[in-house]
This record gives C-alpha cells, sequence and structure tokens, in this order.
C-alpha cells in the first residue's frame, strides 16, 4: 500500500484543494457499521419450484449463450427435464417477479427445449466407490434417488419386475408424454449417473436376501412398484419429506398422502423426494462407514430465500428488460425463441454481473473478480453506506450487521 | 460589428463568444433573457455546449462546478434570490477553485418583493471568495465577461459579473461585437492543469485537518489579491486586440478633484455627467466607480484617490444598522491614508431609483453644506426616503 504523502511546504500544496498521490491508505472501511453481502438466494420461482431448481442460473448460462452448461446446471438439480418441461404444473411461472411487467418467463418451455437437445453432457461425479445400494422400482423418485446416489460415486443398481422402466409413467397415453421421450431421458440419467439398471427383475423372499448380501442399502420406490407388491417384512418404511434419518438397510419411501397415488402434473414432487430420500441415505451410509464428508447434494438449495421485496422492478435499467418476444409457440421452442425468452429472466436473487452495484459505489469499493464470475466487496475501503443494496434491483447484495 | 443589444443579449453572446462548454442555470427576472438566449443558440447548433437544466441555483452553480472540474468551460446566469440561494455553492466554487464564470443581474431581495436594481443580493456575497466585477454599461458586460474568463482560468478563481437590473439588462445600447476569430485569439480554450479524470483518479475537495487548512486559506487569499492585477493586465491585452479598456477602477476628473464621487454599475455615468454639472458650478469634482469588489483594487483606487478632501459614497444598497457596504469598503481603503479626508456616505437608488445626475449633484451639495433633503441614520444619509 502507498504510503500517505506529507506536504511540507506552500509550494507543495495543489492549487485545487485535491489529493496528491493516492488515498489507498485512507482505510475508510474503519467507518463502516453495516456491511454489504453479496449472496446469491433462492429466487421466488425456485422457492416455488417443489424441486428447487435454481431456474435464473441456468437461464442465466442460456441467455448468455452457454447452453449446455445450461443444461448441466438444470440436469444436476433435475435429472429428468423432458418429463417436467412436459408434465410439471410449473408452479415457478406462477411466483415470478416478471408477472408485474409483463407476463411470466415460460421456464416449462426451456426446460423442454433443453431436456430435448441431442448433446451428450457430462456431469461432475465423485469418484466410485466400493458401496452398493439397490433401487427397486424405476419411476421417477426411485430413478432421481439412485441418479444423486450414482453421482455421490456409489454402485447403483436399479431393479423393476416389469419390462419397462418408468414405473407409473410408463402407462401414460402418447398424447400425454411421447414413450421415446420417456425411454431417451431414463436413457440419459442411466448414462449420466453410471447406474445399472435391470428390468423384468425377479423380486422375492430369496431375491431380496440375496441382494442383501450385496447390497449396502436397498431403497423401496412406491412411484415404480404396482400397488399389489409387498414389501420384504425388513423394510422400514420411511418418509423423505419427514423423517431425519434412516434406520435400517431396507427402507420403503412412504410418501405423505397428497403424492399417493401417483399423480402425474406433480412429478417435480417425486423427483424432489428423490432427491430428499439419496441426500438421506447417503448421510446414513457416510456415517456407518465413518466418513466425515456429509456435504449437501445440491448446495444451492442452502440458500436463503430472497425477500420479494428485495426485488426493485424500479431499479432494472430499461435495458436490462428485454422486450416479451412474440407470439405463443407450441410443442418444442427453438433456439432462438428459447435465447429470447432466457433474457427476459430478471435473475431474482441472483447476480448476473449487471454491475450496478458497481457504477453506483461511491468509494469505487466494488470489484469485479479477476475471472469476472462474481463481484467482491473491498472491505478495507467500503464506508457501509448502503447505496449498492439499494441499488441492486435483485436483492443479492443486504446490508448486514456484521462483527469485525 | 456594430449591433444594437440589450444586456442581457451581451451577456448570452459573450458566453457564445467565450465558447463555453456547459451552461446551466434557472431563469429569474431580470436574468432570463440570458438564459432563453443561450437555450436558443445551443438549441440552433450555434454554441457546442451542454444545456443543463436544473431545479434551482443551487444545482446551477453545483453543475458548472461538476463541469468545470471535468476540464469544462461553464457558465452560469441568476439574480437576487436566485444568488441568495446559490450562496453556498459560490463558497465551494471558489474553495474548489473552479474557473466558473456567472453573471449577476442585480436586484432587491423580497420581501417585500421589488425586481428592480439593487445591489444588497451581490454584495451579500462579497466574502464567498468570487471575484466581483460591476458593469457600467453593456459593452461593458459583453467584454468583461470574456475577459472574466482569461482571469478566472489563469487565477483558478470563479467570476461574477454584475449588471444592474433593467439598467444594463433590458436597455438597448449600441455595442461593438468583436469577431469570433480575434476572441479565439484572445481566449484559447481552457486547459486545465488539474481536473477529474479517471486515468488519474484523486478526490477533490476533501477533508482537510487545521494544519493545512490555513495555509490553503492563506494561498487562496494571496491568489486573490493577486487578481487586481491580472485582470489589469488581461485587459490590456483585450485592449490590444479589441481598443477597450475595462480597469477594476475607472477614474474620471479626479487628478486635481477636491470632492471624489464614488459608486458602482450603472450610476457611474451619472456621476461623470454630476461632475461636469459641479465643474461647471466651479466645484472640483471628481468620479471613481469601483469596477471590482472583490479583491478590492486598493491600488488602482488609491492611485485615483490620492487628492481628494472629501469623499461622497453612493451605495445602492444597505447593510442594516451600519452603513451602505461601498462605503465601507472604501473606509477600509483609506484607513492608512485618510489624514483630514472628510467621508459621506448617502444610500440612494435602492429598489430601482434612478440615480440621475438631479439625484447625485443635490448629494454632493448636502455633503459639502450638511443642508439637503437626504434623511440621517447613523452614519449614512438617505435619499428618496417619504418626508
Amino acid at each position: 500500500m502507498e504510503p500517505k504523502k506529507a506536504v511540507e511546504s506552500l509550494s507543495e500544496l495543489p492549487t485545487m484543494p485535491s489529493t496528491i498521490g493516492t488515498m489507498v491508505w485512507n482505510q475508510t472501511g474503519d467507518w463502516r457499521y453495516l456491511t454489504p453481502l453479496v449472496a446469491n438466494k433462492l429466487a421466488p420461482c425456485s422457492q416455488n419450484c417443489p424441486a428447487g431448481i435454481p431456474i435464473p442460473s441456468y437461464l442465466n448460462a442460456v441467455k448468455n449463450g452457454h447452453i449446455e452448461s445450461g443444461l448441466t446446471l438444470l440436469l444436476a438439480h433435475n435429472p429428468l427435464p423432458g418429463l417436467t418441461g412436459r408434465l410439471c404444473y410449473h408452479p415457478c411461472q406462477a411466483k415470478c417477479v416478471r408477472r408485474k411487467i409483463d407476463r411470466a418467463i415460460s421456464v416449462q418451455k426451456i426446460e423442454r427445449f433443453l431436456a430435448d437437445l441431442s448433446t451428450e453432457v457430462k456431469i461432475e461425479k465423485s469418484e466410485k466407490t466400493d458401496k452398493q445400494v439397490a433401487v427397486i422400482g424405476s419411476g421417477p423418485l426411485g430413478l432421481c434417488c439412485a441418479f444423486y446416489l450414482g453421482c455421490r460415486g456409489y454402485r447403483v443398481v436399479v431393479l423393476d419386475p416389469r419390462n419397462q422402466a418408468g414405473g407409473a409413467l410408463v402407462g401414460l397415453s402418447p398424447e400425454k408424454i411421447d414413450p421415446q421421450v420417456l425411454a431417451n431421458e431414463i436413457r440419459r440419467l442411466i448414462r449420466l449417473a453410471d447406474i445399472k439398471l435391470e428390468t423384468g427383475a425377479v423380486i422375492n423372499v430369496d431375491t431380496t436376501r440375496e441382494l442383501m448380501s450385496k447390497a449396502d442399502l436397498i431403497i423401496l420406490d412406491p412411484t415404480g412398484l404396482s400397488e399389489d407388491f409387498s414389501a420384504p417384512v425388513a423394510a422400514v418404511a420411511f418418509n423423505p419429506f419427514e423423517d431425519k434419518t434412516v434406520t435400517g438397510d431396507i427402507i420403503e419411501a412412504k410418501l405423505p398422502k397428497n403424492l399417493k397415488p401417483f399423480k402425474v402434473p406433480m412429478i417435480a414432487h417425486y423427483i424432489a423426494a428423490g432427491r430428499l430420500m439419496a441426500q438421506k441415505a447417503f448421510d446414513y451410509l457416510v456415517m456407518r462407514s465413518r466418513q466425515q464428508n456429509c456435504a449437501q447434494l445440491n448446495p444451492d438449495l442452502s440458500r436463503q430465500a430472497v425477500n420479494i421485496e428485495d426485488i426493485k422492478i424500479e431499479r432494472f435499467l430499461a435495458s436490462d428488460l428485454a422486450a416479451e418476444a412474440e407470439a405463443k409457440q407450441e410443442g418444442t421452442w427453438d433456439r432462438m425463441r428459447c435465447l429470447q425468452e432466457a433474457e427476459r429472466c430478471l435473475s431474482c436473487g441472483t447476480c448476473n454481473l449487471c454491475l450496478q452495484c458497481v457504477s453506483f459505489c461511491p468509494d469505487a469499493s466494488i470489484l469485479l473478480d479477476e475471472d469476472t464470475t462474481a463481484v467482491t466487496v473491498d472491505l478495507d475501503h467500503c464506508k457501509g453506506c448502503g447505496i449498492c443494496a439499494y441499488e441492486c434491483p435483485r436483492g443479492v447484495i443486504t446490508m448486514e450487521e456484521i462483527s469485525p | 460589428m456594430k449591433k444594437v443589444m440589450m444586456g442581457n443579449e451581451a451577456a448570452a453572446l459573450a458566453a457564445k463568444l467565450a465558447r463555453v462548454q456547459v451552461v446551466s442555470a434557472y431563469p429569474i427576472t431580470p436574468q432570463t433573457v440570458i438564459v432563453e438566449n443561450l437555450s436558443e443558440i445551443i438549441g440552433r447548433g450555434e454554441l457546442k455546449a451542454k444545456y443543463i437544466p436544473v431545479e434551482s441555483e443551487h444545482s446551477a452553480m453545483a453543475s458548472c462546478i461538476g463541469a468545470s472540474m471535468a476540464g469544462a468551460r461553464a457558465f452560469t446566469a441568476t439574480s437576487s434570490q436566485g444568488l441568495a440561494y446559490m450562496h453556498e455553492m459560490l463558497h465551494y466554487a471558489a474553495g474548489a477553485r473552479v474557473p466558473v464564470v456567472m453573471v449577476n443581474c442585480n436586484r432587491a431581495l423580497a420581501p417585500p418583493w421589488n425586481l428592480y436594481c439593487d445591489h444588497s443580493d451581490s454584495l451579500a456575497q462579497r466574502d464567498t471568495g468570487c471575484i466581483q466585477y460591476y458593469c457600467a454599461d453593456a459593452q461593458d458586460v459583453l467584454d468583461s465577461i470574456l475577459i472574466a474568463y482569461g482571469v478566472a482560468e489563469k487565477a483558478l478563481l470563479p467570476v461574477m459579473i454584475n449588471m444592474d437590473g433593467f439598467y444594463l439588462t433590458h436597455t438597448s445600447e449600441v455595442l461593438d461585437v468583436p469577431d469570433q476569430k480575434t476572441v479565439d485569439i484572445f481566449l484559447p480554450p481552457y486547459q486545465p492543469s488539474s481536473k477529474l479524470d479517471v486515468d488519474d483518479p484523486k478526490t477533490f475537495g476533501n477533508v482537510c485537518g487545521a494544519d493545512l487548512f490555513t495555509s490553503i486559506q492563506y494561498k487562496r487569499h494571496c491568489d486573490t489579491l493577486s487578481l487586481e492585477m491580472l485582470w489589469e493586465q488581461m485587459a490590456v491585452k483585450f485592449c490590444g486586440h479589441f481598443n477597450r479598456l475595462h480597469s477594476p477602477v475607472e477614474a474620471y476628473q479626479t487628478e486635481d478633484a477636491d470632492v471624489c464621487i464614488i459608486g458602482i454599475g450603472t450610476a457611474a455615468g451619472a456621476m461623470r455627467l454630476a461632475v461636469d454639472r459641479l465643474r461647471e458650478e466651479g466645484l472640483k469634482a471628481g468620479s471613481l466607480r469601483l469596477a471590482m469588489m472583490r479583491p478590492f483594487p486598493l491600488k488602482g483606487f488609491k492611485k485615483a484617490i490620492v487628492n481628494a478632501e472629501h469623499v461622497i459614497v453612493i451605495d445602492r444598497d444597505i447593510s442594516f444598522g451600519a452603513e451602505g457596504i461601498v462605503a465601507q469598503e472604501v473606509k477600509a481603503g483609506l484607513f492608512d491614508h485618510h489624514g483630514n479626508m472628510k467621508l459621506t456616505g448617502f444610500i440612494a437608488g435602492v429598489g430601482g431609483n434612478d440615480i440621475s445626475v438631479e439625484t447625485i449633484v443635490p448629494l454632493v451639495r448636502q455633503a459639502i453644506s450638511g443642508k439637503g433633503a437626504a434623511v440621517e441614520a447613523g452614519t449614512t444619509l438617505w435619499a428618496d426616503v417619504l418626508p
């Protein structure tokens, strides 16, 4: 840091009262009472999504033309986007803040477009362990649970007594879901998580016992099993939405009443149930093997929800509010239409580097990171005036009382 | 080129000739014509400048300060209440050392409301640090604005050019309009030595402890004092181009004068006629117009006053409870020099009353004889007061 310069004679005084040298030495951060905290938060759409998908994050990627990373982000939170993109009742759109300006973002259309891309993407996985998990029933819950455990490095096998995977989704009319789409979605899920799928499996007391000897955990998926399927006696009923910890080696997912029997439009709830199940199974397996790593499967979900009052429509620059694209388009949207739609996303609670905070900071104390992916606050000089938090239209910056 | 123009038009034209880059002003009688003319000139594209419409005089000067700090030549104009509202920013402009040039159209301050000529508005800004110049006629308005930019940009101090409301602002006169080419030679573009620059960031107008504050104020005082000389030099240079001299002090028949009439603004014309009349009557009179009030042009003043025995000051203003402000200034200027000199201070022409030969001659007679219509109040004598 450059030291303070001292003026020692009249001739050194600048005519205009101004600094000589730099003012970096003057660490005005000492004056701060409230501290700006830059943190992404769950957007209203994500808050309302049963599966908690960080919608603004993947729309941001799409908007910037990074279609594949958009899909990767989406898949990491929802391994069956082709199904939700067609079947879900999209409560995300009901809470879209953009409705205050014109109309909600057609999240579902973009989701469907991404899901239908033929590009083969990869997602990050943990290293393979020798632990084995068997999931019986290949409904959306079982598949999702298998997916997350597969991504965590477990050797997962999904067993289905029927000849076709998909559980309750199999019998749907082709108008609701094209069997080809269902097959494609399942194929991608299996490939991404590197798991095994066995259809036409024989499930009885003997095979279960045999499974028990090989697998560390068996999970029964009610969305993938016929109602007359009788669970092994050893199975413990487990509600992924309520029960805190897994207590047995064979667990049967027990769904709350509103999800029974299987309701097609609520598919995202089953996906969420599958993920919760996977999280709890993971904790159980880790605990048993005395590993310390108990990280969250989806760290995004631990984000604090954004305050709806913090989304300030009037602070958005006109140039930031992309105009509404034209007429509706049925079926799968094309790339251009999706880009235009993603452009409209206000990115609530999610920093999209609009840099309004940087332009408004009177102390030039908000800096763009070197890799230009985020902004940080220069706490040595930030006086805590709060203008950045006031100007941030998306509620990413909040003023907090933080003890030094 | 000769042209018939009002003082306000002359002021707008001067800003145009000076090629100002930013104009920010709020209209007020009797200044409005200046603002209207400049907005039209800029609107027609005859002057490449930014016109910033503002909601107040405070903001007008603030924008000019900002513009000047960014290196632009800035101009504003106001009057009376507007000037009073601008007060804080005048201190700022002088303290920040920005060469903004402004015009003030002298008008009385309310209440009671009065739109006419009075010097109380600008003299109340005496201590803001702005240079103050009082014009005698419309030609003086045009020329002194050009000189003012030259002086301001050299000294880095703001200049306030004052013109009497209506006597100058709304009276048509024949003017000699300088041609743009010569003005450009006399007044080249402003080259700031220090300015707001993203590539060389500095903090301006920052906090300063007592250790440096005294020295900064001392330096500003010295620079302001040197301005009488600087104006004189710039005026001589101007005279070289345009053959008109506008000195900080304008003396008329003072060399052998026993009685010297002192005043500011347009009254100078009537004062000169009064001198002629009094000389015809056998009184050795002279007159002195203080064109510059800040800095007080001590050098020119002392030189002009040297032989007078009786000084008569006519103030178009009043410092309530004391006396006329110009009279106070003159007294201060005479302090180490007065000998047996007598001084009489009159208050005349406030709120737009005419100061004509018929006003001045009786006042001079009263000053000498002690008898007349002006009524005494403290150390002042008031003309035109109801019986």
